[in-house]
């Protein structure tokens, strides 16, 4: 049943140990979102269960798939999960309808004409139809965020990962991109959101994770954890973004 | 006039050109030729070691590094002396002084554009590959059709730079015999002794064909420029 198994999952970089002792397990369509002080290792969880960042210890699974010691499979595992970044890294050499094709083509998972059609559906989804031709850098911040979102999507993921996808839009870009993620939760897609937006995590998630220090301090459905949180570490943080 | 007259008697620039044009032209040619092919070759030695230059594992690293430093460390006259003497004299063979040349300006470019492409790949967002790398691209896809492409398009500049200075140091393998533009005004001047002229004549030649290059390269540069950003 779970999506998602991370065990013992440490992390460090040099000397500085970013994970300490990471479990967390996350079922198939559950929606869990990630809050936590700057520099608490938010990134780094999320950026291990696609690999992006290596394990120092510890395992990751994610479809029974084992990320951790994946090597030339990361690849394949990665197709099924889609991450979403707080900067869109989009192509800009490329129009968005290429940006959306380039991995399904790419990969050879997909014609080009099927490929397109994908695409046009996808951007049907995120209300950016009209944009296909045009380039990254003519587009708003919401914009392009949505286009990294329907970019993720064209690879049909189970999961999809998000780090902070709204932290750097202007704030009346912020619910653009929020309804697109309600609706994908909606779907039933499994996500992980790392988020400052606690409204969001409120309405949408499933279980709020709040970190600090490399480990899991405290976990729990959003109503309990935003009315009735145990951890005083918990309580400062919420105390200072609330 | 017989020959003897017009070799004693000074001739006009305009003079000089007709009478020499057809070397010229031939010297200007070869120039042009092994410009050329030495660039094609330096394109893939530099693509090659600028993408060992980046490569995550250090080893392949530290061969782009050896190989960067060892051009950038001599002469380009000292390695076209060891290609065309030194190295047929330790292995007792005899190299072609035009295929010494391009031997030496494939190896010497290619050094400095592996540097250029190391500095554009470098210069590309390290967000670029990740995004690439999260959609299941592999390394390789993800540098073929996200990374170089952007890359290429910042070091245009520098790569045109680059060519220009390869067809100048061409002028350098005249010292190894090959009949190039310079070495033709050599040969020249050496019949009608008309250094200044010939030199200007020489000189305004390689001016020419550099600066039809640069205008060529501003028109690709203003191709290049993808998208225009709004902001
Ligand atoms: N590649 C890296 N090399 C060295 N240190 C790193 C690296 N990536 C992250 N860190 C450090 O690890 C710690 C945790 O970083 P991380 O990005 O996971 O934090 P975060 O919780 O996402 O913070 P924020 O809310 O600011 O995004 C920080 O101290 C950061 O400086
Ligand atoms: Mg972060």
């Amino acid at each position: 049943m779970g999506k998602i198994k991370i065990k013992n999952l440490k992390k460090t970089f040099g000397e500085l140990e970013v994970l300490k002792d990471i479990n967390l397990e996350i079922k198939e369509k559950e929606v869990v979102c990630i809050i936590g002080p700057s520099g608490s290792g938010k990134s780094t969880l999320l950026r291990c269960i696609n690999a992006l960042e290596e394990a120092t210890s510890g395992t990751v699974e994610v479809d029974g798939n084992d990320i951790t010691g994946a090597h030339e499979k990361i690849n394949l595992f990665r197709q099924n999960i889609g991450m979403v970044f707080q900067q869109f890294n989009l192509f800009p050499h490329m129009t968005v309808l290429d940006n959306i094709c380039l991995a399904p083509t790419a990969l050879k998972i997909k014609s080009k004409d099927e490929a397109n059609a994908i695409a046009m559906g996808l951007l049907k989804r995120v209300g950016l139809q009209e944009k296909a031709e045009v380039y990254p850098g003519q587009l708003s911040g919401g914009q392009q965020q949505r286009v990294a979102i329907a970019r993720a999507l064209a690879m049909n993921p189970d999961v999809m990962l998000f780090d902070e996808p709204t932290s750097a839009l202007d704030p009346e870009m912020v619910g653009e991109v929020l309804n697109v993620m309600k609706q994908l939760a909606n779907e039933g897609m499994t996500m992980v959101v790392v988020t400052h937006e606690m409204g969001f995590a409120r309405e949408v998630a499933d279980r709020v994770i709040f970190i600090d220090e490399g480990y899991i301090v405290e976990q729990g459905p959003p109503q309990e954890i935003f009315a009735n949180p145990q951890n005083q570490r918990t309580i400062n943080f919420l105390n200072m973004v609330l | 006039m017989d020959n003897r007259s017009l070799r004693r008697k000074s001739l006009s620039i305009p003079e000089l050109i007709a009478q020499n044009w057809p070397r010229l032209l031939s010297g200007l040619g070869m120039t042009v030729e092994i410009t050329i092919i030495s660039l094609v070759f330096a394109a893939i030695i530099g693509l090659v070691f600028g993408l060992l230059s980046v490569a995550p594992q250090k080893a392949l690293r530290a061969i782009a590094l050896v190989y960067v430093d060892i051009v950038r460390g001599t002469p380009l006259l000292v390695q076209a002396f060891f290609i065309y003497f030194g190295i047929p004299m330790a292995l007792g063979i005899r190299l072609d002084q035009n295929l010494a040349g391009v031997i030496t300006l494939s190896l010497n470019a290619g050094a400095y554009l592996a540097e250029i492409f190391r500095g554009g790949i470098e210069s590309i967002n390290s967000g670029q590959m990740e995004a690439a790398r999260s959609l299941g691209l592999t390394y390789g896809l993800s540098m073929r059709k996200v990374i170089l492409p952007q890359a290429i398009r910042t070091m245009t500049p520098a790569l045109i730079n680059q060519c220009i200075i390869t067809l100048k140091d061409t002028s350098l393998l005249s010292v190894i015999g090959v009949v190039e533009l310079t070495q033709t005004g050599k040969l020249i001047i050496a019949n009608n002794y008309e250094s200044f002229k010939m030199w200007l004549i020489v000189g305004v030649m390689y001016f020419i064909v550099i600066m039809i290059l640069s205008k060529i390269s501003k028109q690709i540069e203003r191709k290049m420029s993808y998208g225009k950003n709004k902001n």
